[in-house]
């Protein structure tokens, strides 16, 4: 269990900010921050990190205290076994993907636990070359495999995905997922991708403006409610054409798309990149094997 | 989207379907869902639920009596139609409330539908979603 209690005064692109946030994490679990920019959500990954302090709060971690601002206990950065990947990927050009893992691995780890590394990420053919001869996805899956070499025990994303392009970003969510349950991490995500958080995350916590606005299943948190509805799609609006009594809708749903036909009062509410979940029962649709 | 504020009466669950009777002002609704109590908590006799259907889906009938195999039947007058040139809305006043229903112009003309008349929702089982 993580037990985190922060408060820190802010100063965002958006103005001056109070974060103040309580929030717990079990073992084991996925769980994203998710939230417009300047909500804070970077500034508490970096408090848990331990490369910003808090003006008061506390940080533990089963039994161990990271922080205790109180008691004057602020563990640094490299005692925290904490893994990272961001949006950049941060790979050293010089080097090559297997001089990349060995470098950052410190005493923790051998040869034979990076061999299993490169394997799970399926790294194996490219271990040497050099990070420029690599693409986006797999830059991305070498900076994956970075992060875990030191056997951290929680494994923090900061938007890691948000550069790529579909087809990559949901292979890298199929790695990720394996090695979170592989190597029993409790991970952290930030993420503004909808369809992402439902697929990957137990938990959610919304934020705003420094505080918690709404936590819990993604799924519900984002839907605002539990409906029964099997075929369940979240999605974004990209056109609305009103047809006689009715609107019909234009979403793309990952990389198809698909039109949802909306009342007059639904489609009045509704406005183009409006975020959407599409709910029919599983009985209407039809389904055509392909060959 | 039409919603009713109901009152579960009875689950009947086989393996992962289950058939969900409610009432709402003395009229009965049924719903089959793939829910049951072990995945969808709020499934429980005397919860209150929410009837969802889309317009497209309510049928609309003269008279009361006919024998057909919709289960959900909600009696009312009609208190306005509008209509283009293939699709008409209509909106039934009924004891759980306003009901609006979409059906094709050609179906408003063939079956004489106009204000005030009085006529019967319908819906079928399984095109009813339900909500906590």
């Amino acid at each position: 269990m993580i037990d985190v209690q922060l408060q820190k005064s802010l100063k965002a692109a958006t103005g001056d900010l109070y974060l103040d946030v309580e929030f717990k994490i079990r073992r084991g679990e996925l769980i994203t921050l998710y939230g417009k920019s300047g909500a804070g959500k970077t500034s508490i990954f970096r408090m848990i990190a331990g490369l910003l302090d808090p003006d008061k709060g506390r940080i533990d971690v089963d039994e161990f205290v990271w922080l205790d601002t109180e008691k004057k206990i602020n563990l640094p950065p490299q005692r925290r076994k904490i893994g990272f990947v961001f949006q950049e990927y941060a790979l050293f050009p010089n080097m090559t993907v297997l001089e990349n893992l060995r470098f950052a691995r410190g005493k923790q780890s051998d040869d034979l636990f990076i061999k299993d590394l490169i394997d799970i990420v399926d790294l194996g053919d490219l271990q040497n070359r050099k990070p420029d001869t690599l693409s986006g996805g797999q830059k991305q899956r070498v900076a994956l495999a970075r992060a875990l070499v030191q056997k951290p025990e929680i494994l923090m994303l900061d938007e890691p995905l948000s550069a790529l392009d579909y087809e990559i970003r949901n292979k890298l969510q199929v790695y990720i997922l394996q090695v979170h349950k592989e190597f029993d991490l409790t991970t952290i995500l930030i993420s503004h991708d909808i369809s992402e958080i439902i697929k990957m995350s137990d938990y959610l916590i919304e934020l705003d403006r420094g505080m918690i606005i709404r936590q819990g299943i993604p799924a519900e948190v984002l839907t605002n409610h539990n409906i029964s509805g099997k075929f369940q799609f979240v999605g974004e609006i990209l056109t609305i054409k009103r047809q006689d009594f009715i609107f019909i809708i234009t979403v793309l749903i990952g990389k198809e798309i698909i039109k949802v036909v909306a009342d007059e009062d639904e489609g009045k509410k509704l406005s183009i990149c409006d975020k959407v979940l599409i709910a029919s029962k599983a009985f209407n649709p039809i389904i055509h094997k392909i060959d | 989207m039409n919603t009713i504020n109901g009152k579960i009466v009875s689950v009947e669950s086989n393996g992962e379907l289950s058939l969900v009777r409610m009432v709402s002002t003395g009229l009965k609704f049924t719903s089959i869902v793939i829910d049951t109590q072990e995945t969808a908590a709020y499934l429980k006799p005397e919860n209150p639920v929410k009837i969802i259907f889309k317009e497209n889906e309510v049928i609309l009938a003269n008279g009361p009596d006919c024998s057909i195999s919709l289960q959900n039947k909600m009696p009312g007058k009609i208190v306005k139609v509008e209509s283009d040139k293939l699709l008409s809305k209509l909106v039934v006043k009924t004891p759980v409330g306003n009901i609006t229903s979409i059906i094709t112009t050609n179906a408003v003309k063939q079956l004489d539908l106009h204000l005030g008349k009085n006529i019967v929702a319908m819906v079928k089982t399984n095109e009813i979603m339900l909500s906590e």
